[in-house]
């Protein structure tokens, strides 16, 4: 696709690659993820950073692409829902998202793995309560809520205790 | 990178759309196109794809490939509702076909049957028969082919995961792939009738239910791997080749007329194209999405407009909408048609000599389908032919539809369906079909329109505003012997479209409908008089939304009859039971006791002490959705302090029928629940004169993790082959406002009787 542009490219990491973006660099990541690289995790949902369906790993922390200028990704490692696992060999999160079949239309979910990831990353033993809270800035309207808690659970409980977690 | 080749054409497209990628790399869906052979894509006469198949040929159900695969063709949809799987398993069931090996295509129009739209709980419920019989004549048809292949009688043969052998020879067996050897299906297995009355291959012989091994089980949703891999095709991540982007700029207020666009400025947006401007309508066409969003910017598309000339693109200044505060008065005040729904004895003699009697009045605000992924399509119009790509739940119509708008016939339109997120019933996906087609048309390119968030919960239908009027009398023995309710309902079926609107044309499909009385009564009161004033549009454009006006009728119905058994001193399980007679009404409210643990008790009621902490509280209710019966419990804490309320357990009896996925079910009956939860406590959509207020997440929130119950327990009832399957998609969202209203009461002695209780609503009732 013909992309007209002022400014000069920008390059972002994305799941551990450099991809040169050709786009204005006050347009928003999302679409440098979506248009430019045919990514599909991240979705568009409000363009508002109210709802996180846009979510995308930054750095190490759960961040809403809709709304980060992409020369402000510039240099960032990013990671996408397509950086987790493949469909062949979803990673322990996905798994546990396909275990307890977390998901109804499924367009927040991209979104609830990232966030879910990286608190994981943070902290590999959060109780309930820390997934609630990780979570409540990531909608969902099909109401999968206790289906996404228990998969995060599921990897939570199943990872060794790190003694700096808050599991009680 | 769903990126579409033009060298692959339209066969690629179907191979590299999600979860087809086996069917169609096997198979060339234009084999089971029912077009005529002189098609062209100029000029008069249907385009290839643009017929769908005749119901009554058994390739416009199945298809056997050669590795042993079977597709399934529906032109049922599935939009986050597992109904993509549990079709999948009525079809296999039939075949004697694993699940694992079995795609289903849905809603495409050249390669499925019309069997009407994918709402109202009505997927398994109709579509399902219609299914299995296409899938035992399916089965049968094989049985003659295995006949033929090795020189038996069909009755000597046997079969098992696809393969057919003879029976006591199980060395001469052939599956049913290389039996069919790549042939398309021409047997004809007939047909009568139209899409959910449709009846197919009615001489089919069906598998004994009671040795079903498919059906029943809670086999894993066939979307979901997809879904949380990031390989799902959602059509808002289609590209089809020389696609632009378009965004709609919508009128300031909803009536206005567009005095003039300023251009100034959007030529220098990298990638703009042009404006669409057609009377009303206007829309912006880019080469890039976000050039596309920037010039629908300048134009004033924004979460905030600040005035009717206050952008680029000038509005006349139109306040026609009602006053939000007084929307009850106006929705009682609109024109309208009463229409009886049940009337017996004479409720106003009873109403003035009987010892107790009770009225009350229910207000529920508009609300929206909220979908998390604003609206989305992509439509290709030239040559006076169009393709559509969406989403939408009813794709069959929209074809028709769209072909209407655009003024050329409908065999010269196809739909190509792609998953959309959930829609809970009539959002968006239709109007943007109406958007992409008018932008299209203009720019004679492909154009993908997907709404802007504001767009979504500015535009979209929502669920009407609705005012009932319940009275009542008992007796001294406690027992109801009047029972009047009105409703005045405003539309939920208006199929109009916003963009045939702008365009000056708002008749030109569709009709407004009426507010028809979505309410089923099986209590025996011996003095009735239930009547609905069915109405137009009031005020804003709505649809029908999950449970259309029966969420609000459940509401009402089933919060009064706890204020008698509350006054009457009776526990409100008990009181429900003595006034019903419908076996499995009683079913469930008993099913869901037992799940419970209810402890027979009065409804409390009492005022907290000043001062108090959270008190809890207990709440049932029940309802009869379209033949499904669902009962549910909760357990509610309300702090009288905060006016907060949470939900902490919930518990669902739910019969509708022979249960095809139990998990399956089960997510749905979740989703109902939270979801209701949340349009019980949080949701009503706000308006000034010119147009909706709530225009994001902030101005119309919806449930968080926070707030979710701690569990949420389900039993079915009935779930048996005597019982067919009624739909499962919609009944549970219907006792939920009740439910926790009932259950506020028990705990504060108050009685919520307008949603959504906030906070400051709950703590204004208590003072």
């Amino acid at each position: 696709m013909a992309q007209q542009t002022t400014g000069k490219p920008i390059t972002i990491n994305v799941n551990g690659r450099d991809h040169v973006i050709d786009a204005p660099p006050d347009s928003m990541l999302l679409y440098a993820l979506r248009d430019n690289l045919g990514l599909r995790g991240p979705k568009f949902g409000c363009g508002l950073s109210e709802c996180g369906a846009c979510t995308v790993i930054l750095n190490g922390n759960a961040t809403h692409s809709c709304i980060m200028p992409l020369a402000a990704a510039e240099g960032q490692k990013i990671t996408t829902l397509e950086g987790l696992g493949t469909k062949e060999t979803p990673n322990r999160l996905q798994e546990a998202f396909i275990e307890e079949q977390a998901a109804q239309c499924g367009y927040c979910i991209g979104g609830m793995i990232m966030t879910a990831q990286a608190l994981l990353d943070r902290n590999p033993n959060p109780t309930r309560d820390d997934i609630k809270q990780a979570l409540d800035g990531n909608l969902c309207r099909c109401g999968t809520h206790m289906r996404i808690l228990r998969a995060v659970e599921r990897v939570a409980n199943s990872n060794p205790a790190t003694g700096t977690g808050t599991k009680s | 990178m769903n990126e579409i080749s033009p060298t692959l054409g339209r066969r690629g497209l179907f191979k590299l759309s999600g979860g087809l990628v086996v069917a169609f790399s096997l198979f060339n869906p234009a084999d089971v196109r029912a077009a005529p052979g002189a098609a062209q894509a100029a000029g008069a006469g249907p385009i290839p794809g643009g017929v769908p198949p005749d119901a009554g040929e058994l390739f416009a159900w199945l298809a056997v490939h050669p590795d042993n695969t079977v597709t399934l063709f529906t032109g049922k949809v599935d939009v986050g509702t597992g109904a993509e799987t549990a079709l999948a398993q009525i079809a296999a069931e039939e075949l004697y076909f694993p699940v694992d090996r079995l795609n289903v295509v849905m809603g495409t129009t050249s390669v499925t049957v019309n069997q009407g739209p994918s709402y109202g709980s009505r997927t398994i419920r109709y579509a399902g028969p219609q299914i299995r019989h296409a899938a035992a004549a399916g089965k049968a048809a094989l049985f003659d082919l295995a006949a033929e292949h090795f020189k038996v009688d069909a009755s000597a043969l046997v079969v098992a995961n696809g393969i057919i052998s003879v029976n006591g020879a199980p060395s001469r067996s052939i599956s049913y792939g290389k039996l069919v050897d790549g042939k398309k299906l021409t047997m004809e297995i007939g047909a009568t009738g139209k899409s959910f009355d449709m009846v197919v291959a009615p001489q089919a012989k069906l598998k004994d239910p009671a040795t079903y091994t498919i059906v029943g089980t809670s086999v894993k949703r066939k979307d979901i791997p997809a879904k949380i891999t990031a390989t799902y095709t959602y059509i808002q991540d289609l590209k089809v080749p020389g696609m632009l982007h378009g965004r709609v700029v919508r009128p300031y207020g909803v009536g206005a007329t567009l005095l003039s666009v300023d251009e100034t400025g959007l030529k220098d947006i990298p990638g703009f194209v042009q404006v669409v401007r057609r009377d009303n309508f206007l829309g912006v066409v880019a080469e890039t999405e976000w050039g596309a969003i920037q010039a629908s910017q300048m134009l004033g598309s924004v979460l905030d407009p600040q005035s009717p000339t206050s952008s680029q693109a000038k509005w006349s200044d139109w306040n026609g909408l009602p006053e939000q505060d007084k929307i009850w008065d106006t929705v009682r005040a609109a024109p309208g048609t009463d229409m009886e729904v049940s009337r017996n004895g004479d409720v106003d003699a009873v109403l003035k000599t009987a010892a107790k009697t009770f009225k009350a009045t229910f207000q529920t605000p508009f609300q929206m389908h909220g979908s998390i992924g604003p609206s989305c399509a992509v439509v290709d119009v030239k040559d006076d032919r169009c393709i559509i790509y969406s989403g939408t739940q009813m794709p069959h119509e929209a074809r028709h539809v769209t072909a209407k708008l655009l003024g050329i016939p409908a065999d010269r339109v196809e739909l190509i369906w792609y998953g959309a997120p959930g829609a809970y019933g009539r959002n968006g996906l239709d109007h943007a079909i109406a958007d992409a087609a008018i932008m299209s048309q203009a720019v004679g390119r492909p154009v993908r329109v997907q709404w802007m968030r504001w767009d979504e919960h500015g535009w979209e239908p929502k669920g009407p505003a609705i005012v009932q009027d319940l009275e009542g009398a008992v007796d001294h023995q406690g027992n109801v012997i009047a029972w009047r309710h009105h409703m005045w309902l405003p539309t939920s079926m208006d199929t109009r479209l916003i963009a045939a609107a702008l365009i000056g044309k708002p008749d030109i499909v569709g009709s407004a409908g009426v507010g028809t009385p979505a309410i089923t009564y099986a209590y025996q009161f011996p003095n009735t008089d239930v009547a609905d004033h069915a109405e137009g549009k009031v005020a804003l454009l709505t649809a029908w939304l999950r449970s259309p006006a029966q969420f609000e009728t459940t509401f009402a119905m089933e919060a009064f009859i706890d204020e008698m058994a509350a006054e009457t001193g009776q526990d409100p399980i008990d009181f429900r039971l003595k006034h019903l007679s419908d076996p499995r009404a009683i079913a469930v409210l008993q099913a869901a006791a037992k799940l419970y643990g209810w402890e027979k008790r009065p409804v409390r009621g009492k005022r907290p002490a000043a001062g108090s902490g959270p008190v809890t509280g207990r709440g049932v209710a029940w309802v009869n959705r379209d033949d499904a019966r669902v009962a549910t419990i909760a357990d509610v804490t309300v702090d009288p302090s905060s006016g907060q309320i949470k939900v902490t357990r919930v518990v669902v009896a739910h019969d509708c029928g022979l249960v095809i996925n139990p998990d399956g079910l089960r997510n749905q009956i979740e989703g109902n629940i939270v979801q209701s939860i949340s349009r019980t406590l949080h949701e009503e959509v706000t308006f000034d004169r010119a147009h909706v207020t709530s225009r994001d997440w902030y101005g119309y929130p919806i449930l968080r993790f926070h707030e979710v119950p701690d569990s949420i327990d389900i039993v079915f009832v009935n779930n048996t082959p005597e019982y067919p399957s009624y739909g499962g998609g919609e009944p549970a969202t219907c006792p939920t406002a009740a439910v926790i209203s009932n259950a506020v009461f028990d705990a504060i002695g108050v009685r919520l009787r307008q949603t959504p209780f906030r906070p400051e609503r709950v703590k204004a009732t208590i003072a």
